[in-house]
């Protein structure tokens, strides 16, 4: 080891009264890098030293003795004052280098106390000096940190109640740095409503030999209120006992405005909020929130969001919910779907959730916005409802109005047409002149009036049958109406050579009421014989089937036809006819129209002029 | 006035073909009368005597609901005739329907000269045989 940088080599230097060097030991050679020769017996007292710091020195000295003239020696004055001077000084080597010495100038006596020179020790302090100096730069650094991060530390020692500041916990507190610390000064600033809290929390401190981390308010020297956080240590002796506890202040009172603007904004948001981390724990919730859901904020927070979530979308919700904290950016929650929470009492709620990515220091969050749309819901479910029934009332309306028209038509064509016969031929009968032409006209007469009671009966049967509400339903087998129809018109199918084929196996059954449907088979078949062709036998087949869940019934001839495109707009309706046949009386397919609608169902026909028509009744369409 | 016109009635009501009949009888108007039941037997008689002037009718009351071919359809068909016949033929159309539709839609049709509700007293035939004079 270089022993010039030894702390422990000591140089000591002696000097005559005369200012002569007489004794330089060895340390002083190591440290000024002069051998004892050179020095021994020269007047150098002063060329290794610096001449500004021996000015100062001597400035120094002048002000001790209250020395006005510049002109003196300040080694005579020490040494006349029996005096000593410790200080630093620079100190030149040969090499021209320089380090810090610590130095004392002690005067040298003769026991008759006679002056006889000083003796000067020397030290290297050059390391000490510049730990010193590191540590002050620390302590700087230290004092800057905690300015900045507006902290402060803290020793308590306990057995003697004996306190201890940084200097910036004197600037959080307010104190004068010179005031003098014991526990009670601290606790005097701790906020009355506060005061509890603190009081037990170091109680319980010292009982664990645990710190208790520390949130609470003080109210400053000037009368501020502040929030600080204290963290700590519990220092024990080896027998256990607390001698100390140390810790850390910090000044969080911006921190804690800015958390609680953070949950006034919370609490005012109109919607219920919850605070979700990545890993779905609820961190922070709204009264809203508390509110909805029934719970309290203690119960919620760290627990996972599921909780809120019925059973049946838990699963999903997990894997979405990894899925927005990979893409966080704000949106609805299912999009489209209806969604539901559950609150404490396991009701659920209907309801819209918007989700935020909120950044924080604590990783990444997201706020869900929570609106309780039961009322919406309901409203909702309301007009729903109000539209079906509208939709069934215009489609009641619709029917019935087209059934008005109907019934506008028939009395426009069907009744009118008589009774302005019958009015002519009143005319006539009035200006008739003879009796063979009253006889004639009263033939008239009757034909129109028989005409006309066969319509009215005809409306009428038509009317009962669209009014009949409450009509007698039976479960009917179509091979059993089919034969009762084959009985009745027995004699033309004998007469005519008609061949009926029938096909019920795939819908065999149907619930309808009895007349109707033998009124349907009757009218059907027996038109299928009344407009046969000339050219063949009539072969007629009936097939029942069920499609789309609509049993419909199939009545197919090979007929004359009907000129579809001619008659196919009248062609249920009343008093039609599309043959000269004698016994066309448009009756048959409109009776059978009104009983299928009567009953909910509809009737068509396809048909091709002299090959046949196929008509085709879906009974519940 | 003079015997000159021939009528030609197209109803499937007997009783209308009857007391109509009669009718014009009464106003001793008619050269002759014809009637058929449906377009479709009156539109044949017309395709038959397309250049019979004698034969084919001058006035010509046609009814709407008929079987087989109704007013309508035949009015459709008799535009199609009309260049080939040789003579001028008036057209009412002469119904028991009050219904607005079939009133607008003969209307429509340029061919028809009038829509007359039944029945169709003296006084109205007696009108449309001077209109048909003054012309």
């Amino acid at each position: 080891m270089d022993k010039r940088l030894n702390p422990q080599t000591t140089a000591i230097i002696a000097i005559n009264s005369d200012e002569i060097i007489y004794q330089f030991n060895a340390g002083a050679e190591t440290l000024l890098g002069y051998s004892a020769s050179d020095m021994i017996g020269l007047k150098k007292t002063n060329f290794f030293l610096v001449e500004e710091e021996y000015q100062n020195f001597k400035k120094d000295i002048a002000s001790r003795y209250s020395i006005k003239d510049s002109n003196f020696d300040p080694y005579q004055v020490l040494a006349k004052n029996n005096d000593y001077d410790s200080r630093e000084w620079t100190v030149e080597r040969k090499d021209g280098s320089t380090f810090i010495a610590h130095s004392t100038l002690i005067p040298l006596k003769t026991d008759s106390g006679e002056s006889v020179g000083f003796m000067r020790i020397l030290k290297n302090v050059t390391d000490q000096k510049q730990i010193e100096s590191e540590l002050l730069r620390k302590n700087q650094v230290l004092n800057t940190a905690e300015k900045i991060t507006m902290t402060g530390n803290w020793q308590w020692d306990t057995v003697i109640n004996k306190v201890e500041w940084s200097s910036n916990l004197f600037n959080i507190f307010e104190v004068d740095p010179n005031e003098s610390l014991n526990f009670e000064t601290y606790f005097s600033f701790v906020h009355p409503e506060d005061k509890e809290i603190v009081s037990i929390s170091f109680e319980k401190s010292i009982n664990d030999k645990k710190f208790y981390d520390l949130l609470h308010r003080i109210k400053s020297t000037s009368g501020k209120t502040k929030t600080i956080q204290l963290l700590g240590e519990v220092i024990t002796d080896n027998k256990g006992h607390v001698i100390e506890i140390i810790g850390t202040c910090q000044d969080v009172t911006e921190q804690r405005m800015a958390e609680i603007k953070f949950k006034g904004l919370l609490e005012s948001a109109p919607d219920a909020m919850v605070i979700v981390n990545d890993k779905g724990k609820i961190q922070l919730i709204n009264k809203q929130a508390e509110k909805l859901f029934g719970y309290q904020s203690e119960e919620l927070i760290n627990k996972p969001v599921e909780l809120l979530i019925p059973k049946r979308y838990k699963d999903k919700h997990t894997s979405h919910r990894d899925l927005f904290f990979n893409i966080p950016k704000t949106r609805k929650m299912g999009q489209g779907r209806e969604l539901y929470g559950i609150n404490k009492q396991g009701l659920e709620i209907p309801i819209q959730i918007s989700l935020s990515p909120l950044k924080t220091e604590e990783g990444l969050l997201v706020s869900a916005a929570i609106r309780d749309i039961t009322f919406q819901k309901k409203a909702e479910k309301k007009i729903l409802e109000a539209n079906d029934s509208l939709e069934v009332l215009a489609k009641k309306l619709t029917t019935q109005n087209i059934q008005l028209a109907d019934f506008a038509h028939i009395t426009s064509h069907n009744l009118r047409a008589p009774v302005s016969n019958l009015n002519s031929l009143l005319d006539f009968y009035k200006t008739a002149e003879s009796e063979g032409e009253r006889t004639i006209l009263f033939e008239k007469f009757e034909i129109v009036i028989n005409h006309l009671t066969e319509t009215l009966n005809t409306l009428i049967e038509a009317l009962k049958t669209k009014d009949d509400s409450d009509i007698e339903i039976e479960m009917l087998t179509f091979n059993e109406v089919l034969n009762k129809t084959k009985e009745i018109l027995s004699g033309q199918i004998l007469k005519t050579d008609t061949k009926i084929t029938s096909d019920f196996t795939t819908n065999p059954n149907i619930k309808y009421n009895r007349v109707y449907l033998e009124s349907i088979f009757l009218n059907l078949v027996g038109n299928a014989i009344k407009y046969k062709s000339e050219d063949r036998s009539p072969e007629i087949f009936i097939s029942s089937a069920l499609e789309d869940g609509i049993q419909n019934l199939k009545f197919k001839d090979n007929g004359l036809g009907i000129n579809l495109e001619r008659h196919g707009h009248k062609i249920f309706g009343l008093n039609k006819v599309f043959h000269r046949h004698p016994d066309a009386k448009g009756v048959g397919l409109f009776m059978t129209k009104v009983q299928v609608e009567s009953m909910g169902g509809k009737i068509s026909v396809e048909s091709d002029v002299n090959v046949g028509s196929t008509f085709k009744i879906n009974f519940n369409e | 006035m003079t015997k000159n016109f021939n009528f030609c009635i197209v109803d499937d009501d007997d009783i209308y073909q009857f007391t109509m009949k009669k009718t014009i009888e009464s106003l001793n108007l008619a050269k002759s009368i014809i009637a058929f039941s449906d377009g479709e037997e009156a539109l044949n008689f017309m395709i038959e005597n397309l250049n019979k002037d004698d034969e084919l009718p001058d006035i010509i009351l046609l009814d709407i609901n008929m079987p087989i071919m109704d007013g309508f359809q035949f009015m459709e068909e008799y535009i199609k005739i009309k260049p080939n016949l040789g003579k001028k033929i008036t057209i009412y159309m002469v119904s028991s329907s009050v219904d607005i539709a079939d009133i607008e839609r003969a209307k429509r049709i340029s061919d028809i000269s009038d829509y007359i509700i039944k029945p169709i007293k003296k006084g109205k035939l007696q009108s449309i045989i001077s209109k048909l004079l003054s012309e």
